[in-house]
């Protein structure tokens, strides 16, 4: 039991449930602002899978420093590679999230109402 | 040479017509306890029509009407066989068979249709379009017929069926295939026109109408159509279903004898408005013929 | 040659330069991104010229000096060039279309448009996974703030559903990607592909989630109400770039990563591509929003494409010309849809018509909407034919009836489309069209027409001289300008070499009787019924090409010598006349019922053809004789297209209408000339199944019974028509179902009726329909009651009517009587005689409506308003009396035509023919004599009349307005003119013959269909959220079926 409760299997179930806290949020919630924080959950969740799917146990972070030394590196650290794409991801992320917030924004200010449902002009 | 022959033939079947149609009124007159017109009233008429000076024609086709009418009448006794077994009053009926004359009948429709269509009186296209209607359909059962018997003598030759009927009563179409002559005959009636098939005269009966837009020669070139036709439907039915006839006597006899059953029809029975009749002809008398061909 | 990794330097470069220029003038930024974006299209373009022209290796490129998976790779390929071309072209002309939306929102706004095109183009080169990811999210951020251009709630309403739609595929695809990463160990595509993740434990879900947002971001029906809400709301320059650059880039990722997951997945995919391209097609029927129609057929054609992907095996060598020549058309024809769309400027389709009076846009639209359609010569034809040929070759007839199925769909929206397209057009007003507007999509189909050029070289199917009359309708098409005489000369001419090329020195040499008979009726016919448009007057755009088109359609029929050379001009044929009678003021309506029964009728050939490759491995027609185990099916199939075009009973709806409502020159040529081609066709079909294949043999005795009934019942109708056009029009419908009753009689006499009677109503019809346009010309009605003693006026056009009806009621003594006499002949030696008898009593109503034809023209009394009427002109009446020649020359001699034509017929049916002994043509049943019965005739009609000349010299000949004239009320000839509803006491007896129950089933039918639809597409509630939560259940519907558990 104690054996499956390491690190990584933590991160990865929060991970599995923000994103389906954030994906409940994002089909549950009628306000825009609420399912825009509904994508972010779902977009954070997406990145502490990630993280944990690149750890490795007792391994120190991917960075070159003194603690590390750059010739035995490949054993001592995590895999870089989730690591790396995770920041990737995450100003994506962010940047669909402005985006998101600035399209509230401008509907907002066109009917001004958050009311998913008051936005159904366009259907069949 | 032929042509005097057919001279001959034409001048004896509009005499014998003419004949016939005056005995004829008199009977039907008798039947109705009338005294009625003396026999040769026909020829009375006729000559009293061709004499009339005073015409008046509404145009090129109603001129040419009366004679594509007169046209249609002739042609049909132009190939019509006559007599069987003599080359002479065989007409010319080596250039067409017995399609020929059934196709031939309708020559002389159009024409009149046509002629009595320029005359421009809704009465004649009244008459025109009720006779063409029930026309449709008579002509169902006796196709019907005409098949069945083609079927039955391998052959569209009038010439050749008047031969397989030689030989005495029992060889006649009407004993051999009597459901195709039932189906011809009961056509026939509604061919010929008289009760219970003659709304289709109903407008001339006014005063008015066909014959009476035509007068004078015209009408006269009618009369005699009239009289051609009539005798040489009965002798187109003689030759297909009656035996035919091997010389004038006995032709003048069938042809007489078939030629009353629809007058003595016609004397007994009141008129059948067009849809009744149209439908009429699609019941019996096709049935008939879908039998004549199932049971050949 | 400039690399690749130029392109995304060059953008980029150029995107963040742009940021200097914010302040400056608008037009030198715009000018830079135009240059760059121009330059970027250079390199791809070049790229595809180095694949094309010489053997050039696929190269890749290595970023940051390592070798994949430790760098990014990108990918130069044939592949990658051609998609990368298309996108930039598609880039280019679109910021050219958007040039005053750009220029309106600065710099800022040009950035992003060139960071779009750039994303699209990296997506396509890398072969990196999470690169892929990363620039696809750039993509979809730079589509939506593209999005925000148009300013309207509905398109900022729909771009918010896109945003949440596309955040949670992209999502489903990071964590797909993480999950591959980490079972499979690199993100280098290629590796990915080696590694076999699917048999890796926990790496078919990797693989599951990778593919399932990649078909998720093709937009699949029924997770796809947040791509058509964009579709519809967006300013449809952006409409055309997702359509075209967007959608087409998702393909390539799918066709990217497809072999990740294996031949495993190609089924799914053929799955989802079938439920997309039926469903979308299906839904697009009851829209009527034009952009969201574009959206729903852009969502269909890659559905298509996905299926053909998913085939890609059963395609072998094919598969590539099969799926660009697809791909391409759709890409450009979408476009250039989605461009019009935008001048147009118009939300319902209804509202189109104010292009009316503008012919460039109508012809740009015209061949968008056909190239969509695969009619040739478009390339998605050619796609198309081998498509369905590959398929039916590997058997796959499940796949050929779903992709036939779904075609005939978006055929049915797109074409009502196009005929709401050319409705007349109440509205006056006026349609500004800009140059930069109008300019992309000129191009566009200008590259359609260049890429029809290169696909039908590409597919080796046809050789050049197949585009000959391509090239003659587009000189045509160029010399529009010039007046119709000329024109009508120069179209005479074309007919008359062609017809001089074909039967005088091919047909007449080889001697081929059938292909002499049928190239005199479709091209000599043709000489003759182009006369009469020197009557009309101004340039009638337009007609002179599609008048090419189609004749030389015909003419490509009975040239044809292989399966494909045959449906092609088939189609080319329907297709021109079907734009040919939409020329008709009012007929919208009928020309679409019209294409539509066509189109059905010709997928159904399609398929029969298919069927008869699958069996005989040859597309030749005469390898259909060799069909044996499904000879039943594949006559029945391909018969059903010829039985359309003849309008037999029951596929006969579109006719009358059709007929009638084309321009009055038109409907001769189709109603004389063109159906023939349905005869010719049944010909073919028979002597090459009928003959020697006795499995098919029950297949005539039904046809020949619907050829009865059709008889029947098309005379039946015409009777009651009181448009005249639409009189003759049934009669065809008649005469045609008598002529199918002889072909599948399958006896020597069946056949020399029926042949020799197609030339025989090749000859009254066109005279007949001659005669009546010319009356209509002059009386400008059609209503048959509203004319009347006319004979007077015209008698000329009198005589022909006359004529016309007295050899359609096969009177003797012309050569009508010479179908009637032989018909008899073969009823009776085949032994058909209730069939026979029902064509025979349909024979006699013939009769009624002949006589109600001329009499309610001709005769009776003249109207008040026809008095001045003159004869009508003589170009009318020229074809006219050489058809009158014809008729006489064989009703007196009809041993020219009927001996030949038997000599031919020996050939294939040795049975009984007929005798000839001099004039007189016998059969074992009877006997017949057209030349004497004719002097015969002649005689005694002579002599009749000179003695009545004789007898009434003195007749005087009385006007309208004598006395003589009784029942007449001069001031109300209509009172006395016995024409309207002539035919009442029949009606009344047989009027249940004529009731539209055949009609009313059809529109039963397509009632249906509409209503169907109507429900389905409510599941499009137009909520952001119900749209996201299709996208999880479709995922989760996905993943079920993938793993048995539905």
């Amino acid at each position: 039991m104690m054996e499956k409760l390491n690190i990584q299997n933590i991160g990865l179930t929060v991970g599995i449930l923000v994103i389906l806290v954030g994906l409940w949020g994002l089909l549950t919630q009628k306000n825009l602002i609420k399912i825009v924080i509904g994508f972010a959950l779902f977009d954070t969740g997406t990145h502490i899978l990630m993280v944990s799917i690149g750890y490795i146990k007792y391994r120190t972070a991917p960075i070159l420093d003194e603690a590390v030394d750059i010739r035995n590196a490949a054993k001592l650290v995590v895999d870089p590679i989730p690591q790396a794409l995770v920041l990737t991801a995450i100003v994506i992320g962010l940047g669909i999230t402005a985006l998101m917030l600035s399209y509230v924004l401008k509907m907002y200010q066109n009917k001004k109402s958050l009311e998913i449902n008051n936005y159904k002009d366009l259907k069949w | 040479m032929k042509i005097v022959y057919v001279l001959l033939g034409l001048f004896i079947i509009i005499n014998y017509g003419l004949l016939q149609a005056g005995v004829l009124r008199r009977i039907t007159a008798r039947v109705g306890k009338r005294i009625g017109v003396p026999f040769y009233q026909p020829y009375i008429d006729l000559i009293k029509n061709y004499a009339i000076r005073s015409q008046f024609s509404h145009g090129v086709m109603f001129y040419l009407g009366p004679v594509f009418r007169l046209s249609g009448g002739v042609g049909i006794f132009l190939f019509m066989p006559l007599i069987f077994g003599n080359e002479i009053f065989s007409n010319y009926s080596m250039a067409g068979d017995l399609i020929l004359i059934m196709y031939f009948m309708f020559i002389g429709m159009l024409g009149m249709a046509l002629g009595a269509g320029e005359g421009g009186h809704p009465y004649s296209i009244i008459g025109i379009t009720r006779g063409l209607s029930q026309f449709t359909t008579v002509e169902v059962p006796f196709t019907l017929a005409v098949i069945s018997i083609a079927i039955q003598y391998q052959t569209l030759s009038i010439t050749e069926i008047v031969a397989a009927q030689q030989g005495g009563i029992m060889h006649w179409t009407l004993m051999t295939n009597p459901l195709a002559t039932g189906a011809a005959m009961l056509s026939f009636l509604g061919m010929m026109m008289y009760a219970p098939f003659n709304v289709v005269n109903a407008p001339q009966e006014n005063p008015l109408g066909p014959p009476t837009e035509f007068h004078g020669t015209f009408l006269g070139m009618l009369q005699t159509n009239r009289v051609i036709l009539g005798v040489m439907e009965a002798i187109l039915f003689m030759n297909l279903f009656f035996g035919g006839a091997t010389n004038w006597g006995i032709l003048f006899i069938k042809a007489f004898l078939i030629y009353f059953y629809p007058v003595f029809v016609g004397a007994v029975f009141p008129r059948y408005r067009i849809d009744q009749s149209i439908r009429w002809f699609l019941y019996l008398p096709t049935a008939l013929g879908i039998l004549a061909i199932i049971f050949i | 040659m400039v690399g690749p990794i130029y392109i995304i330097a060059i953008s980029l470069g150029t995107a963040f330069s742009l940021g200097f220029f914010k302040k400056a003038n608008r037009n030198i930024s715009f000018g830079l991104m135009f240059f760059a974006m121009a330059f970027v299209t250079f390199i791809s373009g070049q790229w595809l010229y180095a694949f094309l022209s010489h053997q050039q290796e696929t190269i890749q490129i290595f970023t940051a000096g390592f070798k994949p998976p430790f760098s990014i790779s990108l990918q130069m390929g044939f592949h990658e060039a051609v998609f990368l071309t298309m996108i930039n072209v598609l880039g280019l002309l679109s910021a050219i279309y958007l040039f005053d939306h750009l220029k309106e929102k600065g710099a800022n706004m040009m950035m992003v448009f060139m960071l779009l095109f750039m994303g699209l183009n990296v997506v396509v080169m890398t072969r990196d996974i999470f690169n892929l990811f990363v620039f696809l999210e750039i993509s979809s951020i730079t589509l939506v703030g593209l999005i925000i251009l148009e300013k309207k709630q509905d398109a900022i309403s729909s771009g918010f559903k896109y945003l949440i739609a596309s955040g949670i595929i992209s999502q489903i695809l990071l964590i797909g990607i993480i999950a591959a990463y980490y079972y499979g160990g690199s993100l280098f595509i290629n590796d990915m592909v080696d590694s076999n993740l699917l048999f890796v434990k926990g790496g078919s879900v990797a693989v599951f989630l990778i593919l399932i947002a990649v078909v998720l971001e093709l937009k699949p029906f029924p997770a796809n109400g947040w791509a058509l809400d964009v579709y519809q709301s967006a300013t449809p320059g952006i409409g055309a770039i997702v359509s075209g650059a967007v959608a087409t880039t998702s393909l390539f990722i799918l066709y990217k990563l497809l072999p990740i997951g294996g031949d495993a997945w190609l089924l799914p995919i053929g799955i989802t591509g079938v439920i997309s391209f039926l469903g979308s097609n299906f839904l697009g029927i009851n829209q009527k929003n034009a952009n969201r129609i574009l959206g729903y057929s852009s969502i269909g054609q890659v559905g298509l494409l996905m299926i053909i992907m998913s085939l890609s095996k059963d395609l072998g060598d094919k598969f590539e010309f099969v799926f660009f020549s697809i791909l391409i058309s759709h890409y450009l024809a979408k476009a250039g849809l989605f461009w019009i769309s935008g001048i147009i400027n118009k939300d319902e389709i209804g509202q189109w018509n104010i292009i009316k009076n503008k012919p460039g846009l109508i012809v740009l639209t015209g061949v968008f909407m056909l190239t969509l359609l695969g009619l040739p010569p478009f390339p998605s034809f050619y796609g198309k034919w081998e498509l369905i040929m590959n398929l039916a070759h590997s058997g796959n007839f499940t796949w050929i009836a779903i992709i036939l199925l779904g075609s005939f769909f978006e055929a049915i929206y797109l074409l009502r489309w196009f005929g709401k397209t050319l409705m007349n057009n109440e509205n006056s007003e006026e349609l500004i069209v800009k140059f930069h507007k109008i300019f992309p999509a000129v191009i566009s189909s200008f590259l359609i027409l260049m890429f029809s050029f290169l696909t039908a070289r590409w597919s080796g199917l046809m050789s050049v001289k197949y585009f000959i009359p391509f090239a003659i309708a587009l000189l045509l098409f160029a010399l529009d300008f010039l007046p119709v005489f000329i024109k009508n000369i120069m179209a005479i001419a074309t007919v008359s070499w062609y017809s001089y090329v074909l039967i005088y020195q091919t047909y007449i040499p080889e001697n081929d009787i059938l292909r002499i008979i049928f190239g005199f009726i479709f091209l000599i016919g043709a000489i003759l019924l182009l006369f009469p448009g020197f009557t009309f007057k101004g340039k009638r755009r337009g007609f002179y090409p599609l008048v090419i088109l189609m004749f030389s359609g015909l003419a490509g029929l009975i040239e044809a010598r292989t399966t494909f050379q045959f449906f092609f001009a088939w189609e080319m044929m329907t297709l021109a006349s079907y734009l040919l009678i939409i020329r008709g003021k009012n007929a919208k309506k009928t020309s679409f019922s019209y294409i539509l029964f066509s189109m059905a009728g010709a997928f159904m050939m399609f398929i029969g053809f298919g069927l008869a490759y699958f069996e005989t491995g040859s597309i030749s027609l005469n390898a259909l004789a060799d069909v044996l185990i499904y000879a039943n099916w594949v006559y029945i199939l391909v018969a059903v297209g010829f039985l359309v075009k003849i309008a037999s009973l029951g596929v006969h709806i579109w006719l009358p209408d059709s007929y009638t409502e084309a321009d009055d020159d038109v409907t001769p040529m189709i109603s004389s000339i063109l159906v023939k081609s349905g005869v010719f066709g049944l010909i073919i079909l028979m002597l090459s199944m009928s003959l020697k294949n006795a499995a098919s043999s029950n297949i005539p005795y039904i046809l020949g019974w619907i050829g009865a009934l059709s008889a029947l019942i098309g005379n039946m109708l015409a009777i009651y028509q009181e448009d005249v056009k639409k009189l003759v029009a049934y009669s065809s419908i008649g005469i045609m179902g008598y002529i199918l009753f002889g072909l599948s009689m399958m006896s020597h006499l069946g056949w020399l009726t029926a042949i020799s009677y197609s030339i025989v109503h090749f000859l009254y019809k066109a005279l007949l329909f001659l005669a009546v346009a010319g009356i209509i010309y002059r009386t400008k009605t059609r209503n048959i009651y509203e004319m009347g003693g006319l004979i007077k006026r015209m008698p000329l056009s009198f005589i022909s009517v006359l004529i016309g009806i007295i050899t359609l009621a096969g009177m003797p003594p012309l050569v009508g009587f010479a179908g009637k006499w032989m018909f008899y002949n073969a009823v009776i030696l085949k032994g058909w005689y209730f069939q026979g008898a029902i064509v025979f009593f349909s024979g006699i109503v013939a009769f009624l409506y002949c006589f109600k034809l001329i009499h309610n023209i001709f005769l009776g009394p003249i109207k008040d308003n026809h008095r001045k009427l003159k004869e009508t002109s003589v170009w009318w009446l020229i074809p006219q009396f050489v058809l009158i020649i014809g008729i006489m020359i064989i009703s007196v001699y009809p041993k020219i035509i009927l001996e030949p034509i038997g000599l031919y017929l020996s050939m294939y049916f040795p049975g009984e023919g007929l005798v000839w002994a001099g004039t007189t043509a016998s059969t074992s049943l009877g006997y017949w004599d057209a030349t004497q019965i004719m002097m015969v005739f002649a005689g005694m009609f002579g002599v009749i009349f000179i003695i009545l000349f004789l007898m009434s010299r003195k007749v005087q000949v009385v006007e309208q307005f004598n006395i003589v004239f009784q029942a007449e009320r001069p001031e109300r000839p209509e009172t006395t003119h016995y024409a309207h509803n002539m035919y009442a006491p029949y009606n009344k007896a047989l009027g249940f013959l004529a009731a539209p129950f055949i009609t009313n089933s059809w529109e039963f039918i397509y009632e249906s269909f509409h209503a169907i639809g109507d429900q389905i597409r409510k599941f499009y509630t137009g909520n952001g959220q119900t749209y996201a939560l299709h996208i999880v259940m479709y995922v989760v519907a996905f993943y079920l079926f993938i793993n048995g558990g539905f």
